[in-house]
């Protein structure tokens, strides 16, 4: 144990070197004149496509880590956490829309919204442990959807409806920059409480509540109130990022904002780069977003990997998440089952 | 009211029922301040359950517990902790992912005194009582490379470092070995030198004939002697309850014999 203490931590450094460098490579490249960035030839974040990517890993680097708050820090696995990502995109967007707020003053209101959320359906929800938990927030997060797309007044649909809220362009200069340095804020905040909250007496009373419950409370940690504390923390960062993202997509509607497959893809991420830990969940967020967008053949641009065929790129997809989701080895038996399944 | 008079902790007829069963019915006892008081009893007595109703892990469903006169039933645990009675849990619960100096840290960090500790206050607290419970040299060892005796020391210098005036020990010997319960009699005698209040379950008669002055046999949860160690252990409705009637009986012919002779 004492041994591994020390490999940890060079990984530890390894990471941060290599996220340092990317991180720094990430925010610069596009200061660096646009013009003179595509004629010398470098691809990132250079034309408006990959401002989009990469605003999107972004954004998951503050899912993930908002998530490691509750979920790895706390020890609670929220699966609803994307019901605070929806709260703060639609609290931006009717700001926008209905009430003509301009975006920086509306922005503020997404995670304080999305906080009193938390703290409100916390308080029962958090007095579940384990699986109970799980489920309940998985429910709070699809009912809030459904919820936004299907709440009538006088039959006129109050937040859009299915057919969506649509918000005024954002006028700024270059507006693919200006979204991914504010999502980069964003991330940076994330980061940031997270290393404060590991160095603080809340963050050593929300690890005791994770390691035992039991054990806190009778050493005199008001666990209700330390719980509450730590989900609303981690929805006013998520609902955050909803906010932002509403006016940098400018179209909002339950697809988008509510997406149950953000809820696995945010705890994946935290997983893959180790919860309770500062920068886990971001090296995670990074990866495992580069990752969906590579496989998932988003991309423009043929990214086929060498010596994989387009059709064979589920079995890869479905590999890596499967290994890293920690549910298999790698092996042959696996690769023979997984052939069958995808039935190629 | 006379505060010399007044007794640190006193049950007034507590109860706690499980379903039908009551696991503590009608216990009425009282804890003088700078006491080691024994509660002992054979299996499913009640235990464990009484000293969950003190902490405030179980909500009582009957009577009334008193800190220093107040009355703290019904209080959740983190209140009654913050009052200064702090406990262990007969099956330890460290914090897994810290290092034993942190797990007596966060005892520090939080607990009774109302005084807020930073947190390098809370880890000098810490090392002070990893001294004193004999754990100052595996200070920066993580929980998992502990043996199951320091376990349980590790169980007791987490609710030493809370700062109680009481402290409630859930069988802490239980487990060990002769010599282990020798080192582990010495640590309690230390926390007690301290100025702590202890209330002891125990198995081990050894133990309570060693430390306690004073000892409680719980039955069915009920209370059923009261008394110095040595008497208490020697009433014959307490043999009857841990050995049964047909032994007792034996016995009280053997004493008969013996004063016969």
């Amino acid at each position: 144990m004492i041994a591994t203490a020390g490999s940890q931590r060079r990984w530890r450094r390894i990471f941060l070197v290599v996220g340092a460098i990317v991180a720094a490579y990430a925010l610069l490249a596009p200061l660096s004149s646009l013009d003179a960035a595509q004629s010398a030839g470098i691809p990132l974040l250079t034309d408006k496509f990959w401002f989009r990517i990469a605003t999107y890993v972004v954004m998951f680097v503050v899912l993930a880590t908002a998530w490691n708050i509750i979920g790895g820090i706390t020890g609670y696995a929220a699966f609803g956490n994307v019901a605070f990502f929806g709260i703060g995109a639609y609290t931006t967007g009717m700001l926008i829309a209905k009430a003509k707020w301009p975006f920086l003053v509306a922005l503020p209101l997404a995670p304080i919204l999305a906080a009193l959320f938390a703290a409100l359906v916390g308080l029962p929800l958090l007095r579940l442990r384990g699986h109970y938990f799980a489920v309940a927030s998985l429910g709070v997060g699809v009912a809030v959807g459904e919820l936004v797309q299907n709440i009538d007044y006088n039959g006129q649909p109050v937040f859009g409806g299915a057919s969506g809220l649509f918000l005024p362009i954002y006028a700024v200069g270059h507006r693919g920059l200006f979204f991914f340095y504010l999502m980069c804020g964003a991330a940076a905040v994330a980061i940031a409480v997270t290393w404060w909250v590991l160095r603080s007496r809340f963050g050593y009373g929300l690890i005791a509540i994770r390691e035992n419950e039991d054990a806190a409370a009778v050493i005199g940690v008001n666990t209700t109130a330390y719980k509450v504390a730590a989900f609303a923390l981690a929805a006013a960062l998520t609902g955050l990022a909803g906010g932002i993202f509403s006016q940098w997509n400018v179209f909002i509607n339950q697809d988008n904002t509510f997406p149950i497959e953000y809820n696995v893809q945010m705890i994946l991420m935290a997983l893959l780069g180790g919860t309770g830990t500062v920068f886990g969940p971001a090296a995670g967020a990074v990866l495992l977003q580069l990752l969906i967008q590579f496989l998932g053949g988003s991309l423009p641009i043929s990214f086929d990997l060498p010596f994989v065929s387009s059709e064979a790129r589920p079995i890869v997809a479905r590999g890596v998440i499967d290994f890293f989701g920690g549910r298999t080895r790698l092996s042959l038996s696996y690769l023979r089952r997984s052939l069958r399944d995808t039935s190629l | 009211m006379n505060t010399a008079a007044q007794p640190q902790l006193e049950l007034r007829g507590v109860t706690k029922r499980f379903g039908g069963v009551g696991a503590v019915d009608d216990v009425t006892f009282q804890v003088e301040k700078g006491e080691i008081l024994g509660v002992i009893g054979p299996n499913g007595a009640g235990k464990t359950t009484l000293l969950n109703c003190i902490s405030g892990v179980h909500r009582v469903d009957g009577g009334d517990i008193r800190w220093e006169g107040r009355s703290i039933a019904g209080l959740p645990p983190h209140r009654i902790a913050r009052l200064g009675i702090g406990r262990t849990f007969q099956i330890v619960r460290p914090f897994g992912s810290m290092t034993v100096r942190e797990n007596a840290a966060v005892g520090a960090l939080f607990g009774s005194s109302a005084a807020r500790r930073g947190l390098k206050e809370a880890f000098e607290v810490a090392d002070q009582v990893l001294q004193l419970v004999g754990l100052k040299a595996k200070a920066d060892h993580p929980v998992s490379a502990l043996t199951i005796p320091d376990r349980k020391r590790l169980e007791v210098a987490r609710a030493v470092a809370t700062r109680p005036q009481l402290l409630l020990l859930d069988e802490v010997m239980a487990g060990l070995n002769n010599v282990e319960i020798d080192e582990a009699l010495e640590m309690v005698r230390a926390v007690h030198a301290t100025g702590v209040t202890v209330l002891l379950i125990e198995h081990v008669m050894r133990v309570i004939v060693g430390i306690c002055r004073r000892a409680i046999v719980l039955d069915f949860g009920h209370v059923l002697a009261e008394g110095e160690p040595e008497v208490v252990l020697r009433d014959e409705r307490v043999i009857k309850a841990y050995l049964g009637e047909r032994y007792a009986k034996r016995l009280r012919g053997e004493r008969g014999q013996d004063s016969a002779s």
